[in-house]
């Protein structure tokens, strides 16, 4: 089996691209009649479904590997902990999935990307559905102590209220690409005219 | 018995041009059944050919070894022969007995299976199908069998790539009834919803003159995907259903109807009980996953009914009217609802409030402009599809034919064509 190029993938730290990598290397290696199992990097291809938030393929991939895998490789089950708090959605239990495994060298890069990534997402998340929230509810969604939890919404211009320890939400306006390309316009008028006529 | 050796001359000189290729054609073709007769001594044959350059050859060299029956020892060897034929033929060659072809994937399918090794079918059958099709708007005879392998091998991601594709041109109803159902199931497992309902309803709703097993448990689907995705289910079919599913789909389905009468009381005490009563039903259709997925989607329909009514509510009512133990909950149902984009919403936890919104598209974004775009381009192929296979019909002296023996005072209102309005 050829891994060069997941290899390259996990050093240039292109996440995003180790999913659908070991979709297509397995594909190829089992159709060739190779019996894989036992040298598959299970924990990384789960991960990497996890990463592009495809939490579906990661729990049909845990699906598919033999037991006797699950039960000699810890870090395997450890990265589908992670995807089973995400399916339940488990929202701080997530972060301690992450950090309660002893991650391998080859897995603590993405692991940690990963961890970023969710921290933002979460962030995200928070913006979106709150207009104020508790200082200890805002650490459990970003995986973070509390002190940190309030640093990282202030510096996000968020307001922090230490008398009723609440955090009163602030969104940016977001900018969006509103600039039209007039051929488009025209072809939707020409639409239009069209219906009317 | 004729000798084969000559036959493979042939087939290593005639596999070039078009001419000699047509030419070779004639010729398997009147070797078919020596090559029946003598089967199972073909494998050392098909090692001096090329199956990137003879495909054409090969394939009726393959399709004749592999109709033996074949040993277990044997299966892995088998499936490695047509795999790395699959994967090295000339699609236009192979194109030429598209029947051929298909029989040998059927073979690998098979093969796999006994093997139980669906994976190992995946990759070949994918790109079978891409081989197969003139077009990504044909439904191929193994569109049917790689997404079932998809499913066995639990590779739905897979399976996606060709479900994205509109299907217009079928040869096979049962390769579309299939197709459509294991489509389904597919979209059902990535919880894409809205496709699956699009795909079972075609199995529902499809031609059909006598009740078939693929429409039924369709059908059982069909109504619990509307309910996790509608909310609603509705009992009455589209006119343009065949009277056979109108008639019969019901009386198979009957626990399923229940469950979505149930489901719209909006009680869940009640549609758990309906679920419970019905257990062991559910499970044997294998639908039990899918009918627990209904049980809790009530709670979102049940609040999703709330945003049409308040503009702000506390938590507390909320729990109390959808039946949540908590208001803490009632927050992680809001919460999940706004992070899947199925409420706009905002969460005060300073007065334990939940304010609700309007939808925020305003649908001048370039991202709306060209998916409208799109879609409108989409319904102008497809309407340009239904004119030209409408003129077909009308032109067809079968059609023409029973239609005259029907209305037997020809009036030429009759044949009235199609709307003109939407030709573009």
């Amino acid at each position: 089996m050829d891994f060069s190029l997941l290899k390259g993938v996990l050093e240039s730290k292109s996440y995003g691209k180790i999913a659908d990598i070991c979709d297509e290397l397995m594909l190829q290696v089992a159709a060739q009649g190779i019996a894989f199992q036992d040298e598959w990097p299970y924990a990384i291809h789960l991960l990497g479904h996890i990463y592009v938030n495809d939490v579906n393929s990661a729990r049909f991939l845990w699906k598919t590997i033999p037991s006797a895998i699950k039960e000699t490789k810890p870090e395997v089950i450890g990265a589908w902990t992670i995807g089973q708090r995400l399916w339940t959605r488990d929202y701080a239990g997530v972060y301690e999935a992450i950090r309660g495994f002893e991650w391998s060298p080859e897995a603590q890069g993405l692991v940690s990307a990963f961890s970023d990534l969710y921290t933002k997402r979460m962030f995200e998340l928070l913006l979106s559905a709150y207009s104020t929230i508790t200082v200890s509810d805002t650490a459990l969604f970003l995986g973070m102590n509390e002190e940190d939890a309030t640093n990282y919404a202030v510096q996000h211009g968020w307001n922090f209220h230490p008398s009723s320890r609440m955090l009163t939400v602030k969104r940016q306006p977001t900018v969006t690409e509103q600039k039209l390309d007039p051929s488009k316009l025209q072809r939707l008028t020409e639409y239009v005219f069209h219906l009317e006529h | 018995m004729e000798s084969i050796e000559p036959l493979i001359a042939h087939i290593q000189g005639l596999s070039s041009s078009v001419d000699d290729i047509s030419h070779l054609h004639n010729l398997l073709k009147q070797s078919e059944e020596s090559l029946q007769s003598q089967a199972a001594g073909l494998a050392p044959f098909l090692e001096q050919l090329d199956p990137s350059k003879h495909s054409l050859g090969y394939l009726y060299i393959l399709e004749a070894y592999t109709s033996t029956p074949i040993q277990k020892e044997q299966a892995s060897e088998v499936v490695v022969f047509i795999t790395n034929f699959i994967n090295s033929c000339l699609a236009e060659q192979i194109r030429l007995v598209p029947e051929k072809f298909t029989c040998v994937c059927k073979r690998l399918k098979d093969q796999v299976l006994l093997l139980q090794a669906p994976v190992r079918g995946v990759g070949p059958l994918r790109t079978a199908v891409r081989k197969l099709q003139p077009s990504s708007e044909h439904l191929t005879a193994l569109h049917p069998d790689f997404l079932q392998l998809c499913l066995l091998a639990k590779w739905y991601k897979t399976g996606l790539c060709v479900l994205e594709e509109d299907i217009l041109e079928v040869d096979q109803p049962r390769d579309f009834f299939l197709y459509c159902y294991y489509g389904g199931m597919i979209c059902i497992g990535q919880k894409l919803f809205r496709k699956a309902m699009e795909l079972l309803h075609n199995v529902v709703t499809a031609p059909m003159s006598s009740t078939n097993a693929i429409a039924v448990e369709a059908y059982k689907k069909y109504i619990l995907v509307s309910l996790i995705h509608n909310g609603q289910f509705s009992t009455t079919f589209p006119k343009y259903t065949s009277s056979v599913a109108q008639r019969s789909l019901k009386n198979f389905s009957q626990p399923y109807i229940d469950l979505a009468t149930s489901y719209s009381t909006g009680k869940i005490a009640e549609l758990e009980s309906c679920a419970e009563a019905n257990r062991e039903k559910f499970e044997f259709d294998n639908n039990l996953g899918l009918v627990k997925q209904v049980v809790s989607s009530l709670y979102k329909r049940n609040i999703q009914r709330l945003t049409q009514m308040y503009l702000t509510l506390s938590l507390q009512d909320i729990a109390n009217t959808v039946q949540l133990s908590t208001p803490k909950e009632a927050e992680m149902h809001v919460l999940q609802m706004i992070q899947d984009g199925e409420i706009f919403a905002t969460i005060n936890q300073k007065d334990g409030m939940v304010s609700f919104h309007e939808d925020p598209e305003q649908y001048k974004t370039c991202e709306m402009i060209e998916h409208i775009d799109s879609s409108i381009q989409r319904m102008m192929a497809l309407s340009k599809k239904l004119n030209a296979v409408d003129e077909v019909i009308s032109c067809d002296p079968v059609y023409l034919a029973k239609a005259g023996r029907e209305r037997p005072r020809f009036d030429i209102d009759d044949f009235d064509t199609v709307p003109q309005k939407f030709n573009m």
